[in-house]
């Protein structure tokens, strides 16, 4: 079907061919060399870290990463868990659905892990799920909140983070205490999350008297947009509610600045540092979602050690990501203290009636019998922000119990 | 002719065989179960590409319309998946046909070009459609097929599943195999190459592509049924425009134009990516280099560059003997 | 709607058509040259395009480059790297008579490979790319604020596509060109030296193709998945306005342009990348040598 000269394809080319192509195999099949030999002895308690490392999500994947790591560290030089050492194994799921179901598959069938974790985004967390709720793995998302991880029957997996739905609801709620009556415009990319969330704020804006003024979504991949934010000015809102995919929110901020909306109209439902630094000075006397800050008063000596330890490794301070992850690892380390022993079903049974405290805030955690945590969020006010530092205030704190509002049916 | 009918067997067995053999470790059967589907895929696409002589790159997208069909059908309308599936394929080849009937009427590279924008249509097709896709998110949890028995159902898991695939590879293989020795299959490779002489000669090229679409269609759609029953997960990216070319690597590579180059095709270059998981970031450089590697210098492929070889070999052999030589059959 | 509003999206569609639109040209006209020319579809153009963004997008952010003189370099760069590219992989193919499938699935492996590439490297590093304005501020259109860069990026590729048109219509090379587009044996009777005909329009497409990318760059942010947008819009162009025609390239690529601003206004942009691939495939069954075929 080439059918071009077919003196290419003579004796020679084939075997000088099948000699590169064979050396080539036979090199990518060469072991990699192993990880550096643990200090604690005994077979490691093996967490398998699914996180976007490439792709869309990979501002947040790969932050969380790194907190997770510090976890691991701390622990193992305090003498593991039950003695033995605690192993992250982490897995590029490159915000791809299809590729998270196949590393959590890896990690089930090959490395025979205790627990899977890590992703910080929705889509990639659903596929993770089935393959957990299928396979009977335990599974605690640190930092995903869709509110379909925790449908009614769930059976193997826990959600850290409040659920997105609850974060319309808690958004509507602040608008409501800043100025009743308001009216605000949605301007979004399609992202799970991002439909939880404004599936949660028009549920709740018709309850609160809040209007909606307009409602634009971009699709995954958008790269611009000036002509949606044109539109958003033409309605003349009193607050915007702003959440692109992964750093399009930046673009999609700046050109809403551009075209004369005020700072203080603008609420991110959430603020990973990457995207706080990337909105800029110009972004000052915005507001944005967040669980956990380092500008918030009364931290403990876990925080502040993570906040150092994180500054050092990343250059920058971490946020609600890095925390949620940080915590997990330790919630993990306390689950299997408690089943004492590193056996799936004893952990998971560990994990439905535990009854702790997030290890940096002292925020209560509880499970409900569907695996979602009892939530709450805080609103900051971004006050002042440079290179590689930035400083907020508090504005609002908001608790809410995970079905306060109809979410499962809300975000199907 | 004899010992090709014992090889025959005999591989036919081994590939019976081979899920038994892995059962112990999950892991190498996944490899094997994907390896089967690989099989089946690309000998579906060797029908057209290397038989008829069109490359079709719209391939995923109807392994994709199919996988859809057959999930929708057994997910929510609670249709056992024996019954889906067929509908599934059906659905699949009604659609190529459809939408590659136009087309086949394109020489060489438009044809080519209008494959690839099909395909491309059809991911958006699967992303904006989220009432029968889910779109980007996908669909997870898919339950493997089961066997109706008297009482109860029975799910067929691990190794029984690999099975499964092992059977359904060795009769689409056989399907192929069958086709090509038929008049049907002497028309097409007629048809490829010279499809201006073989319409003079009264065949009717267009009826005859289309045939072939179709049957190719339909493998598709099979094979796109027992992927999404098979991994429990389906979203577009698995029926991109990269799975067709992927495919297309695989029979190109193995050698298209046999039967069994599409196989050595698969057991070569489908245990990659999961076997070289930590060279992930390296999978799509692979693959691409691959496909470069393979137009340039091995346009034959794997098994078809040592059949050429072969039969170069023998008609040397046989110029230079003085004794006349029997034609092989 | 208040005057105003429609004032803002009107200005809003007609600068980022216009904008977007002369890019959509230049790497439409880069394609079809080469497709025109050396019978050579190029299914990495995409990716070329892409390559020349990410460059231009380190050399600013990585380097710290002002992003003209960024521009220079990636522009300067991509002249070696298309004389290799066509020494390796396309000279060898030119004798040869279908090899236009050679070419297209050559190409799509190359453009499997850049992907990958830049999933691996740059995808590491965050998941979008913008260079700040190279030239600061916006001029005002009534309510309507026009950053300035992209102005700059408009005036360019406008001159650009100009100087390529009176290039290939009255310079002695380009008409070189267009002979060998329109008739191989011909032009070699001519005494043309087809060969090097074909380098040169290879290396020049490649150029036109790596300044769409720079311009790009300056004027938007991207992501990675652009690259195969851009392949799709750029082939279903050269098919549309007819392979080899210029012309053809940029009347389409303008109301290509404007149809994707003009479509974000109220649906998914993807919507105007879909009717693309429909009208590209009608134009493929009903009149395959396209609108503006000579």
């Amino acid at each position: 079907m080439l059918g071009y000269d077919s003196k290419r394809a003579g004796s020679r080319s084939f075997f000088l061919a099948t000699i590169i192509l064979a050396l080539g195999a036979f090199a990518l099949l060469l072991p990699s060399p192993g990880a550096p030999a643990e200090p604690l002895k005994g077979e490691p308690i093996k967490i398998g870290w699914i996180a976007e490392l490439s792709g869309t999500w990979s501002f947040f994947g790969a932050t969380g990463l790194t907190a997770a790591q510090i976890a691991e560290e701390e622990i193992n030089a305090k003498g593991g868990i039950l003695g033995r050492p605690v192993q992250v194994i982490p897995m590029d799921n490159r915000t791809d659905p299809a590729q998270a179901a196949s590393a959590a598959r890896m990690l089930d069938t090959q490395h025979k892990v205790l627990v899977l974790s890590g992703p910080t985004s929705s889509d990639t967390s659903l596929a993770i799920y089935g393959y957990a709720e299928q396979n009977k793995v335990p599974f605690v998302v640190p930092v995903a909140a869709f509110p379909r991880l925790t449908r009614p029957g769930t059976q193997w997996t826990f959600r850290v983070e409040p659920d997105a739905v609850g974060w319309g609801y808690a958004i509507v709620k602040f608008i409501e205490k800043m100025k009743p009556g308001a009216s605000l415009a949605l301007i979004y990319s399609d992202f799970a999350l991002q439909r939880a969330i404004v599936a949660g704020i028009k549920y709740q804006a018709e309850r609160s008297g809040i209007k909606i003024a307009t409602d634009i979504i971009f699709p995954q991949n958008a790269t611009d947009a000036t002509v949606q934010a044109a539109q958003v000015k033409s309605r003349n809102p009193d607050f915007v509610m702003v959440s692109g995919g992964g750093a399009f929110d930046v673009t999609i901020t700046n050109q809403l600045l551009d075209l004369g909306i005020k700072p203080e109209q603008i609420i991110h439902p959430f603020g990973a540092v990457k995207m706080i630094l990337g909105w800029g000075p110009r972004s000052v006397g915005s507001y944005y979602g967040t669980f956990f800050d380092h500008s918030l008063g009364g931290l403990n000596d876990y925080a502040q050690g993570l906040i150092t330890k994180f500054t050092e490794r990343k250059g920058y301070v971490p946020a609600y990501i890095e925390n949620f992850c940080y915590a997990t690892v330790y919630l993990i380390k306390e689950a299997v203290e408690k089943a004492g022993a590193a056996d799936r079903v004893k952990f998971r049974d560990a994990v439905r009636n535990i009854n702790t405290k997030e290890i940096t805030t002292g925020i209560p955690i509880i499970f409900d019998k569907n695996g979602a945590r009892k939530e709450f969020m805080y609103f900051l006010q971004m006050k002042d922000v440079k290179k590689d530092i930035y400083q907020s205030k508090e504005a609002f704190y908001i608790e809410w119990d995970p079905e306060v509002i109809p979410v499962y049916q809300l975000a199907p | 002719m004899a010992h090709r009918r014992a090889a025959v067997v005999a591989l036919t067995i081994l590939a019976l065989a081979l899920p038994f053999l892995f059962a112990g470790n999950r892991f190498y059967a996944f490899i094997l179960g994907i390896t089967y589907l690989y099989i089946l895929w690309s000998s579906g696409m060797n029908l057209l590409s290397g038989f008829t002589g069109l490359m079709p790159l719209m391939y995923a997208g109807l392994a994709g319309i199919g996988a859809y069909t057959t999930v929708n059908l057994v997910m929510k309308a609670s249709v056992s998946f024996w019954l889906a599936m067929p509908v599934g394929a059906l659905a699949a080849a009604v659609v190529g046909v459809v939408l590659g009937l136009p087309s086949l009427r394109l020489r060489g590279f438009y044809f080519t070009l209008s494959g690839l924008v099909i395909q491309t249509a059809l991911t958006m097709l699967f992303v904006y459609v989220p009432q029968f896709t889910a779109g980007d998110t996908g669909i997870s949890q898919i339950p493997p097929p089961s066997i109706p028995l008297p009482g109860r159902t029975f799910p067929l898991t691990g190794v029984w599943l690999e099975e499964t695939l092992a059977v359904a590879a060795v009769l689409t293989v056989y399907l192929v195999r069958w086709i090509t020795r038929s008049t049907l299959g002497t028309y097409l490779v007629a048809i490829r190459e010279d499809d201006l002489l073989t319409e003079a000669l009264g065949i009717d090229v267009v009826r005859n592509r289309v045939l072939a679409f179709f049957i190719s269609s339909l493998i598709a759609g099979v094979g796109g049924a027992f992927y999404a029953h098979y991994m429990g997960f389906v979203s577009p990216r698995s029926f991109d425009v990269l799975t067709s070319l992927n495919t297309w690597l695989i029979v190109g590579f193995g050698g298209q134009g046999t039967i069994l180059g599409p196989i050595v095709g698969t057991l070569i270059l489908a245990p990659i990516p999961y076997l070289l998981q930590e060279l992930y970031l390296y999978k799509d450089i692979i693959y691409g280099g691959l496909i470069v590697f393979t137009t340039i210098f091995l346009p034959r492929g794997v098994y078809g560059s040592f059949l050429f070889y072969r039969r170069t070999r023998a008609a040397a052999r046989a110029a230079a003997s003085p004794k006349p030589e029997v034609a092989r059959s | 709607m208040t005057l105003e509003a429609i004032l803002l999206n009107g200005l809003a569609v007609i600068t980022t058509g216009l904008v977007v639109g002369a890019i959509f040209s230049l790497v439409a006209a880069g394609v079809t040259i080469m497709y025109g020319t050396i019978w050579l579809p190029n299914a990495s153009n995409g990716q070329f395009f892409m390559l020349a963004a990410l460059l231009t997008w380190s050399m600013v952010i990585g380097w710290g480059l002002s992003p003209f003189l960024g521009a220079a370099v990636v522009i300067a760069g991509a002249i070696p790297f298309s004389l290799l590219l066509e020494k390796c992989l396309i000279r060898p193919f030119y004798n040869v008579p279908n090899r236009n499938i050679v070419y297209f699935i050559m190409t799509l492996g190359l453009a499997q490979i850049f992907a990958g590439a830049f999933t691996g490297t740059y995808g590491q590093w965050t998941d979008n790319y913008s260079i700040p304005a190279a030239w600061p501020g916006a001029l005002m259109i009534g309510p309507f604020p026009f950053p300035r860069t992209r102005f700059l990026v408009l005036l360019v590729s406008f001159s650009l596509l100009t100087g390529l048109f009176v290039f290939l219509r009255l310079h002695r090379v380009g008409r070189a060109l267009r002979a060998v587009f329109q008739n191989r044996e011909a032009a070699i009777l001519r005494g043309v030296d087809v060969r090097r005909i074909y380098r040169f329009s290879f290396v020049l497409a490649m150029l036109v193709i790596t300044t769409g990318g720079v311009l790009f760059a300056m004027a938007y942010g991207f992501d990675l998945t652009m690259s195969w947008t851009m392949a799709i819009i750029a082939f279903a162009i050269m098919i549309v306005g007819g392979p080899g025609s210029v012309l053809g390239s940029v009347v389409i690529g303008m109301i290509f342009g404007f149809t994707q601003a003009a479509v974000s206004l109220f649906a998914s942009p993807t919507l105007a990348t879909f009717s693309y691939l429909v009208v590209m495939l009608i134009i493929l069954l009903v009149k395959p040598s396209g609108l503006f075929a000579r």
